[in-house]
């Protein structure tokens, strides 16, 4: 519409609100919105309906059961929330974890961080309505899953990952099978790549929408994709390596312009890079105890403070842990990368439209547990 | 650049600013004199390539959390005798400084030389305020926002400064160690 | 439709026998509404990653005559998937007004039965059945997706026994729905 036509024509705001309940699988999150005509004029992003206050409840909770309040921030990923947990409270406790813990901490991580991207994959399809890579995504998710439950019992929020090691060691037979899923898997990206990516539809939709200049995704502390997809390299498995991370060999993808399509190939390119770590990690998986010698049942740690931080699978995952010596954590703060990513949106939405929002709320990939804690 | 270039080159420009007495493990922990301090230094750091400030929030250091903050339910534990505790109960640690003040805490990154300064600054809990980073850095937004709705401290010039996390019926600070739970119209 | 059906016990009461004429009619509209559910997305938590893994490739609910719809004006039965924070607890109730009669609820996971592993926090409802009736609690946390669709057929099976005598709607969610026989 030309402006000429703008002046002429009287337009209204209109308020209307995006959520707590709507279909976009992301979960329950509010955006108050103030259009004019298709435009955006005002986002209010509005959180904390899932807030359960675990910074809270992690002051009366055993630092073991601290372990299983993680699993719930980014529960679609949950190895990696355990991880940066025990990271921190190993430092506190001045634990060291054994050569094989670490080894299988990073195949886990790993293999959480293929099965986060698919759900991410097929959510972002349906998002933007394409419904056939959810199921396609999902089959390979359910694989995934399979293979964590023939590990740990569990499919969601696993409590895999304790304090000074694993829970329990891997059997040959699942090495073996894990190693068949990394072949199998392989070739179905190549498949999701005629379903999605090149696709002039969904090209179309997210080339050109929620650019993200290095600069500013650097000011508003994004993680993860969202930062690397604006072509700025960083990624904490190579600037702060944990686990025995220098130890493997793997890219780390950037994007050009920081536009939602860059955002959603680099986590497909992710995702090849995951397999690489995986294969190496069951090749050169050393022999040896899973969990290190002196935890107690009850661990109290000297009083102290530590930071620990992981590369999550929205982004940079980290911990905050103070003690004052008793058996609960004195302070846990969790630097969120869902919480922070989000707070972008309150200004990227001004100027775009309406059908436009899901597009770049998508390509953010936030998980409300994370957001609201 | 190792912790110890990074403090001898912040102490040549803020002779004021020390090392923090505990320090965070593996990290540079500095701690600021007073909250005017606060924006000088971080517009340094912001020039000085550490352009990302990761993380805002703070400690209530006044002492083991006050267990009526929490919604404790008669005889939860059917197992256990009538009367028994079934959930730890947060007990004081002998030995440890507890103060009533409050600690902020600022994590600033460099992307290029990839370090990280901790910051920590000292505040009484209520009646001052720290003025906020915002006009310098656009991540302390909502993080501020999360550290005021949560532990009640106040930022002088932050744009939208109203709850964030926690419902409108909240009354309080959640995150504060003497936080005692005011039943509302969901509690029975 | 509803109409002739609503004044069907009244002619029926009167004639010897006739309670048996109802039946029938009573068989097949439950067999209507339990073999084609249509819940409504209320996904919260990480109990709503199981129930889309449920809709997915290896467990088909749509065999089960259950498709997703978002509005719940189209929907029969609410799913509340995760841990009902205080916030969230007037969004459920206006949704769960706007559905209409007879709609069900079911309860999945720990948070929404209980208030589960945030049984102390103080941002936490305790348990869903404060705020709305339930129908079917599902425990786990979260609970597998077969849990999920066993769930639905608990359910179903709940509803093989509504009847036209206790009217079209569900006079059971308003007094208490643990109580079949009320």
């Amino acid at each position: 519409m030309s402006n000429a036509t703008t002046q002429e024509l009287k337009t209204d705001q209109l308020f209307i609100n995006l959520g707590p309940q709507h279909p976009s699988t992301h979960g329950v999150l509010r955006i108050g919105l103030t259009i004019e005509g298709e435009v955006i004029v005002k986002a209010v992003p509005d959180i904390g309906y899932l807030h359960r206050g675990t910074e809270k409840l992690a002051e009366v909770r055993n630092y073991h059961h601290c372990v299983v309040l993680t699993d719930r921030w980014d529960y679609v990923s949950a190895m990696p929330n355990n991880l940066v947990f025990c990271l921190a409270a190993e430092k506190l406790m001045g634990v060291k974890t054994t050569p094989r813990a670490d080894a299988l901490r990073v195949i886990m991580c790993e293999m959480n961080r293929v099965a986060s991207h698919l759900l991410f994959f097929g959510t972002y399809g349906i998002d933007l309505g394409a419904y056939t890579p959810f199921l396609y995504a999902f089959r390979e998710r359910e694989m995934v899953l399979d293979l964590f439950e023939m590990l740990c019992g569990a499919r969601l929020t696993y409590n895999y990952i304790r304090l000074g090691g694993v829970m329990v060691d891997v059997s040959p037979d699942w090495l073996k099978r894990t190693g068949e899923f990394v072949e199998y898997f392989k070739p179905r990206l190549d498949e999701y790549d005629t379903l999605l990516t090149y696709n002039p539809i969904f090209m179309a939709r997210t080339q050109e929408v929620g650019i993200v200049s290095a600069k500013e995704a650097v000011d508003w502390a994004l993680s993860g994709p969202n930062l690397r997809g604006s072509g700025v390299d960083h990624d904490v498995r190579k600037s702060d390596p944990y686990s025995g991370y220098e130890n493997y060999q793997f890219d780390v993808p950037l994007g050009k312009t920081g536009s939602c399509w860059d955002r959603y190939f680099c986590r497909i390119s992710e995702m090849r890079q995951s397999l690489r770590i995986v294969e190496q990690a069951i090749a050169k998986l050393p022999e040896g105890p899973i969990m290190a010698s002196g935890v107690a049942k009850i661990p109290k740690p000297a009083p102290g403070e530590a930071y620990a931080h992981v590369e999550g699978s929205r982004g940079d995952l980290g911990i905050y842990l103070a003690s004052d010596g008793g058996i609960s954590p004195f302070r846990l703060h969790v630097h969120a990368p869902s919480f922070i990513n989000l707070a972008m949106l309150q200004e990227k939405l001004v100027g775009m439209k309406v059908s436009d929002v899901i597009a770049l709320l998508g390509s953010i990939d936030i998980v409300l547990g994370e957001v609201d804690r | 650049m190792t912790n110890d270039e990074l403090f001898a080159k912040i102490s040549a420009k803020f002779p004021k600013i020390d090392k923090a007495a505990v320090p965070v493990k593996d990290y540079l922990t500095v701690r600021l004199a007073t909250t005017s301090d606060l924006v000088p230094f971080s517009q340094w750091l912001k020039d000085n390539a550490f352009d990302m400030l990761e993380t805002v929030t703070a400690t209530d250091l006044l002492g083991p959390v006050d267990m009526k903050g929490y919604i404790s339910q008669m005889n939860f534990n059917p197992f256990l005798p009538e009367g028994a505790t079934p959930q730890i109960v947060a007990a004081a640690t002998t030995g440890y400084p507890y103060k009533p003040a409050i600690d902020l805490l600022y994590i600033f990154y460099s992307v290029d030389l990839r370090a990280r300064v901790f910051l920590r600054l000292e505040i009484a809990r209520e009646g001052v305020s720290v003025p906020s980073l915002v006009p310098l850095f656009k991540s302390a937004d909502w993080q501020e926002r999360e550290t005021f709705d949560l532990l009640g401290v106040r930022f002088d010039g932050h744009p939208n400064l109203i709850k964030i996390l926690t419902p409108d019926f909240t009354v309080g600070h959640p995150l504060r160690k003497d936080y005692v739970h005011i039943k509302d119209r969901f509690d029975e | 439709m509803a109409m002739i059906l609503e004044k069907l016990p009244g002619l029926t009461k009167g004639l010897p026998g006739g309670e048996l004429l109802l039946t029938t009619s009573d068989y097949f509209i439950d067999l209507g509404r339990k073999q084609s559910m249509w819940p409504m997305t209320f996904g919260l938590a990480c109990c709503a990653i199981e129930m889309m893994a449920s809709y997915a490739s290896r467990l088909d609910f749509d065999r089960m005559g259950v498709i997703p719809r978002a509005s719940p004006r189209q929907a029969d039965v609410m799913i509340v998937a995760g841990t009902v924070c205080k916030k969230m607890a007037e969004p459920i109730l206006e949704i769960y007004h706007q559905m209409p009669e007879p709609r069900f609820v079911i309860s999945m996971g720990s948070c929404a039965n209980c208030g589960g592993p945030y049984y102390d926090s103080y941002s936490v409802l305790k348990g869903v059945d404060r705020i709305v009736p339930v129908d079917v609690y599902i425990a786990g946390c979260p609970p597998r997706p077969e849990a999920l669709q066993y769930a639905v057929v608990k359910l179903q099976e709940k509803i093989a026994k509504m009847t036209l005598k206790k009217g079209l709607a569900t006079p059971q969610q308003e007094k208490g729905s643990r109580d079949i026989n009320a």
